[in-house]
């Protein structure tokens, strides 16, 4: 049965600590520190991470790690740039049983003044912060490291036409000619950027954080507004050659299928400080000792709005690996989000969730609601063999105890990715009974107990052009599978347009607020046939009742970003200009 | 006196050879604005409006704050000590008055990721203000336990009393948060708007300057602020007030007021996001005189500038007796390199003899002889300091603006009653005198307050004042020494409303050497009628490109704008399931059919007004398009009245514009025609 490669004693050691879960550790800072929340350090501030297929480079796969948020495009004089002293980290997994990274991607940046008689930034040709990287490589595990970028570049900040294209008084370059020429090219086939580009992200803050005050697209009542729109980051983006991050160095096109299990990696990013900072004189700072980690992100939203506000710089401080991350579980078995779709909770004091309710009597019997059993009741059950929720396979992560309803479906999408086994097939093809076999529709499997961005590099792109490209991602593809004649025919593994989205990997497009919300009201659960309350079986004609349509047309804010992608690398836009930048309201 | 014979030896010294000592390589210099809740944006202070024995003294910290910045919105640091400082006394080493806030945070619920939730707060902030009237010595605590309101999240989080705090507006938490110290001053330490106002995105793009036309780039964003009224009598150094002084503009009702921020010299990363703070507390930010560290300081030297206190300030005097910004007001430097700032053009033979560019000579060649006798800038007065060679022509009259203040002496008195000779006594109209010899924002607190409501009041604070003092009937008939509206504005100590780049930059341009009868090229004594010359108009006309906060002022403490609130309009509901209806308005009021009426269309001024109704109630966004698509205005409402009525600036460009206007529910576009 251990077709993963996990050794069962790993399996073992994992599952005990586990099961340990329920005595939280709530080790706490002695009084005389404090726990600065990240938000205080922008530089060292990871925003969002993707990962996705390239479009126009199908052979490879793209990795982005973004910092500094909030990048006021003319914030000037001390424009934003990249943090010296701060070590700026992408790490890949691609096997489940190493202990740490198989590959890490590690950037060190450099700042200098060319003229430090000005205030201003460009001058006369000049610039000064102007900012050069050096990228190094990582195959073991972090113990060896190999120079593959040096003097890479940093394109400055898009001040505004005579700091950029003034040919007296600036740099005499058109922005786009030096962001294209700032890309490097590695001996061994990676393209490397780095440097500032528009924010990606798009995100209805207010409404988010105003105690779930969300304002969906086209409600006729406030429309939501992006409160990333017009503002720039620091972007890092690698493309790599799929060879380069497949465990056994295969292409794509030796995959058995496009859900090929071997395809699948795991991705985040981090930055670091030194362990010591003292302030000298004269506005010196030194730096002593180790790196230490102080940010992370893997899966978009996690530490916003799953980790609860006393445990987000112990969540930045720890990495996927070693159970590290074991600690935090009880928040997605559980997660806080549940409760305002919940009206045993709070869900009659979040209007604006109305449309998300969690199954609570699903098929008639299983309870999805925090607290409550799920699918925990069948554990041990024969009607679970050849199931990945039979104790001969995942049983004891996936049904831990008979209150962790949240374990069978949001814990694997953040913490071991999905496997292409029954339950998690597209209910298409499955009769009703959401334990058989069904359509094949994500392998993401990569179970190291962590969270990550996980992708299954074998899946092919949808083309952005593509009339079902969508920026739901997988749920998308599980709609198409499940109600597209094209595909809702057969039980046959087939390409779903989005199966390459969220969270099957991230695409800048995907809309992973709204994603992660329907997930947490229990779409994925539909999605494998345990369908919402409103469908009986024997009685209700279809499964596609109006809770899940409800559920399928909720949005939780914008729904894409507020400028056009890219074709090519880095995809990301060119930062705005400080000069001129068309403004928008960004609350 | 001894103290300034020293100074005034080491500062010719420092204006010889400036001194660039940079860091060692092994160590880096983050500049602030890496560390924005330490960064000091702005510091004001003012006489009160509202009451003539009091000062308003404030320090903002925490520049660009998205007011929907969640879910870990921002607040004061713990571990950072915030410091307002004020010197009374040139004769006592250092500030004589401090007041030190710390402040502290608590999560009243660390199970939830959401700041407010459910009556409860995190990252809930109170501080303790501290006090010293012996320098720094010792300090007595004057507040325990002062509230901080908690940021403008939205009406779910403020006033919904299910899930939020209950209040009845944030207007009331913020009001409920003005502290008042056991020795009698007002305190308020909160969220506010940034009353600051520049356009960032044109003066640094190599001084883009648009006169008339900038964008506010603080617009829309909010700041920490620390607000203290105090009596006069508190700060004055004899404990005098308002009443007894002899006249107002005496000589010792002057501060000097910078506000900083430290932390504690060793930071360490424990494990789990611990962090540990040790050792005594360092400087990291300091502000005294406003964008001094932003367009006078290189940036080779800004760390450094954060880090040394004004008593330190004679290494950087270069920078002001031959300012950077000069260059670009020169022709035989960079002048015609920024055009932006052609408008401004330094005298370079002011009376026919006078060159005071970058370099040259000022009024050097009258050192020590017999003309300067009984002014200040003899030798038995400051000549040592205000005419230290003949290389810095601005020590003058931009290093004594930031670094001394200016006395009630010839020449620095207006040009009235002069007859045309600078050096004669003139009509006063400055005296914020304290050589202390470091950046500090000086304020004589004699100088009554100009009503905000008053024709005469004007954000070019002191330049205006003398404008009228030389050109209006009311003060220009006499040396006596007169109120002259706005003696209480920038740099007299910088009220809210000052509009500081643009007075810098006209200083800069020399208006103050001009006010004083230094006047611009194109006078030519015995010959032009009169020295109101187009140059000094052009100087007078210019501005940097924002005049004005994006908001109000409070008439009343503290002053500021409650800060933007991140959530606008009214809340959505969701259909609730099994339900029939659709998505439903919380509260549903019949909206009429979006209008949008131009009036007076085509128009043939710079503006254009128009009428919107048909959208009570609602969120309006406005974009104004020209023909080539690009948005070249926006305005919103939060909530419409029944008829909301707009300005828009189109500029001199004649053609075709539409204006977009956008409500939750209908959209309506309109074309406007620019004759």
């Amino acid at each position: 049965m251990n077709r993963h490669g996990l050794p069962l004693r790993r399996w073992l050691q994992c599952l005990t600590f586990f099961v340990s879960l329920s005595v939280v550790n709530f080790g706490y800072a002695s009084s005389h520190r404090e726990a600065p929340l990240i938000s205080n350090d922008p530089l060292a501030d990871n925003t969002d991470v993707y990962a996705f297929r390239s479009p126009d480079d199908p052979n490879t796969i793209t990795l982005i790690a973004n910092y500094i948020p909030f990048e006021s495009p003319e914030g000037g004089p001390n424009f934003y740039t990249f943090g010296s002293r701060v070590r700026y980290e992408i790490h890949v997994k691609n096997r489940a049983n190493t202990p740490g990274d198989d590959i890490t991607y590690r950037f060190t940046f450099t700042t200098t003044n060319e003229d430090p008689s000005t205030f201003f930034y460009i001058r006369l040709g000049k610039q000064n912060q102007k900012t050069t990287y050096m990228c190094e490589k990582s195959m073991d595990g972090g113990r060896t490291f190999r120079t593959i970028v040096m003097n890479g570049i940093v394109p400055p900040n898009n001040v505004g036409p005579r700091s950029i294209d003034d040919k007296v008084v600036g740099l005499g370059t058109p922005y786009e000619t030096l962001a294209n020429s700032a890309i490097a090219t590695t001996a061994a086939g990676e393209r490397i950027f780095c440097g500032p580009v528009d924010d990606p992200f798009f995100v209805d803050l207010a409404g988010a954080f105003d105690v779930g005050n969300f304002r969906p697209e086209g409600n006729n009542v406030n429309a939501p507004i992006d409160a990333l729109n017009r503002f720039n980051v620091h972007t890092i983006a690698i493309k790599v050659p799929i060879n380069l991050l497949q465990k056994d160095g295969k292409m794509v096109s030796q995959a058995a299928n496009i859900l090929d299990g071997d395809f699948v990696i795991g991705v985040w990013a981090s930055a670091s400080r030194q362990r010591i900072q003292t302030i000298f004189k004269d506005g010196d700072v030194g730096m002593d000792g180790n790196y230490v980690q102080v940010s992370r992100l893997g899966m978009p939203l996690v530490n916003e709005a799953i980790i609860p506000i006393g445990m987000k710089d112990g969540w930045n401080a720890t990495t996927p690996y070693n159970g590290e991350d074991l600690e935090y579980a009880k928040y997605f078995t559980n997660p806080e989000l549940a409760l305002y779709m919940d009206d045993s909770q709070f869900g009659g004091a979040v209007p604006s969730l109305n449309a998300l309710r969690i199954q609570q009597k699903s098929l008639g019997s299983f309870d999805f609601r925090n607290g409550k059993p799920g699918l925990a009741g069948l554990r041990g059950n024969a009607a679970l063999n050849g199931t990945a929720l039979s104790d001969a396979a995942f049983g004891a992560i996936l049904l831990p105890d008979m209150k962790s309803p949240r374990a069978v479906d949001i814990l694997p999408i953040f913490y071991t990715g999905v496997p292409n086994l029954a339950p998690y097939q597209l209910a298409s093809g499955k009769a009703g009974n959401p334990l058989a076999a069904g359509k094949p529709f994500i392998n993401n499997f990569l179970p190291t107990l962590g969270d990550m961005l996980r992708l299954n590099m074998a899946v092919p792109v949808t083309p952005r052009n593509d009339p079902k490209f969508s920026h739901l991602g997988l749920i998308s593809a599980a709609v198409l599978g499940l109600t597209d004649p094209m595909f809702n025919g057969t039980r046959d593994l087939q390409f779903i347009p989005n199966m390459d989205g969220f969270p099957n990997g991230r695409r800048l497009e995907d809309d992973v607020t709204t994603i992660e919300l329907q997930a947490v009201s229990g779409v994925v659960l539909a999605a494998v046939g345990l369908w919402y309350d409103d469908f009986i079986p024997g009685t209700t004609a279809s499964p596609v009742t109006p809770k899940l349509l409800s559920v399928l047309g909720f949005t939780s804010g914008p729904t894409k970003n507020d400028t056009q992608f890219r074709a090519g690398f880095p995809y990301e836009a060119t930062p705005w200009r400080g000069f001129d930048y068309p403004e928008k309201a960004r609350f | 006196m001894k103290k300034l014979i020293y100074m005034i030896g080491l500062l010719a010294l420092i204006c010889q050879f400036p001194s660039q000592t940079l860091a060692s390589s092994h160590r880096e210099a983050p500049l602030i604005s890496n560390d924005p809740l330490a960064d000091n944006t702005d510091v004001y202070a003012f006489k009160s409006p509202t009451n003539p024995e009091n000062i308003v003294l404030i320090a903002n910290y925490i520049p660009f704050e998205h007011p929907a910045g969640g879910p870990n919105f921002y607040t004061f640091g713990e571990r950072v000590r915030y410091e307002v400082h004020v010197d009374n006394n040139a004769g006592t080493p250092g500030a004589d008055i401090v007041y030190r806030f710390t402040f502290m945070k608590t999560n009243e619920d660390p199970s939830t990721f959401f700041l407010i939730r459910l009556g409860k707060e995190n990252l809930k902030t109170t501080y303790n203000c501290e006090r010293s009237m012996d320098g720094g010595r010792t300090f007595t605590t004057i507040i325990s336990n002062g509230t901080v309101p908690p940021p403008n999240i939205g009406p779910r989080s403020i006033e919904n009393k299910t899930v939020g705090l209950g209040a009845a507006s944030y207007d009331e938490l913020a009001r409920k948060s003005i502290m008042t110290a056991s020795t009698g001053e007002r305190i308020f330490c909160g969220p506010v708007d940034d009353p600051f106002f520049v356009d960032l995105g044109g003066i640094f793009d190599v001084g883009n300057v648009r006169p008339n036309s900038g964008r506010d780039a603080v617009a829309k964003f909010n700041c920490h602020s620390i607000v203290i009224e105090v009596p006069v009598s508190t700060l004055q150094k004899t404990g005098k007030p308002v009443a007894v002084a002899s006249n107002i503009l005496d000589p010792d009702y002057v501060i000097g007021v910078y506000a900083s921020a430290s932390r504690q010299r060793i930071r360490t990363f424990f494990s789990k996001g611990d962090v540990g703070m040790d050792g005594e507390y360092v400087q990291v930010s300091r502000l005294g005189m406003p964008l001094t560290n932003e367009a006078i300081i290189p940036i080779g030297l800004k760390d450094k500038w954060n880090a040394v206190k004004p008593s330190e300030d004679l290494q950087f005097a270069s920078y002001f007796v031959n300012p950077e910004l000069a260059l670009y007001m020169d022709d035989s430097q960079f002048g015609t390199a920024v055009p932006g700032l052609s408008a401004l053009r330094i005298q370079s033979r002011s009376l026919g003899a006078f060159d005071f560019r970058n370099g040259k000579a000022g009024l050097f060649n009258l050192k020590g002889t017999a003309a300067l006798n009984g002014t200040a800038l003899s030798e038995a007065a400051f000549g040592s300091v205000l005419l230290p060679n003949p290389t810095s022509p601005r020590a003058v009259d931009i290093l004594p603006i930031f670094y001394t203040g200016v006395p009630n002496l010839p020449p620095y008195q207006l040009a009235t009653g002069k007859g045309g000779n600078p050096l004669a006594a003139g009509k006063p109209f400055i005296n914020n005198f304290l050589p202390t010899f470091g950046d500090y924002l000086r304020l004589n607190m004699a100088v009554p307050a100009t009503p905000r409501n008053s024709g005469d009041f004007n954000s070019l604070g002191l330049v205006y004042a003398a404008v009228l003092g030389l050109t209006d009937g009311r003060f220009n008939g006499s040396t006596a020494l007169q109120m002259i509206p706005n003696m209480d504005g920038f740099p007299n100590g910088r009220r809210l409303e000052d509009d500081v780049t643009t007075i810098e930059l006209q200083a800069v341009g020399g208006v103050v050497l001009a006010a004083i009868g230094l006047w611009y090229d194109d006078f030519t004594p015995g010959t032009t009628a009169s020295p109101v010359t187009p140059r000094l108009l052009s100087t007078l006309g210019f501005n940097a490109g924002v005049t004005k906060n994006d908001t109000t002022f409070k008439a009343v403490f503290p002053y500021e704008q409650s800060p933007w609130r991140g959530f606008r309009g009214r809340e959505f509901a969701g259909a609730k399931q099994n339900s029939t209806n659709k998505a439903e308005r919380v509260s549903s009021e019949p909206v009429g059919k979006l209008s949008v009426n131009v009036l007076g269309n085509p128009v043939s001024g710079d503006d254009v007004t128009v009428e919107i109704r048909g959208a009570k109630g609602e969120n309006l966004e406005m974009d104004l398009v020209n023909s080539r698509g690009q948005i070249i205005g926006h305005q919103s409402v939060d909530e419409a009245g029944n008829t909301e009525t707009k300005t828009f600036k189109l500029g001199k460009e004649i053609g075709t514009y539409f204006l977009r206007t956008v409500s939750p529910t209908e959209r309506n576009t309109v074309k406007i025609i620019r004759n």
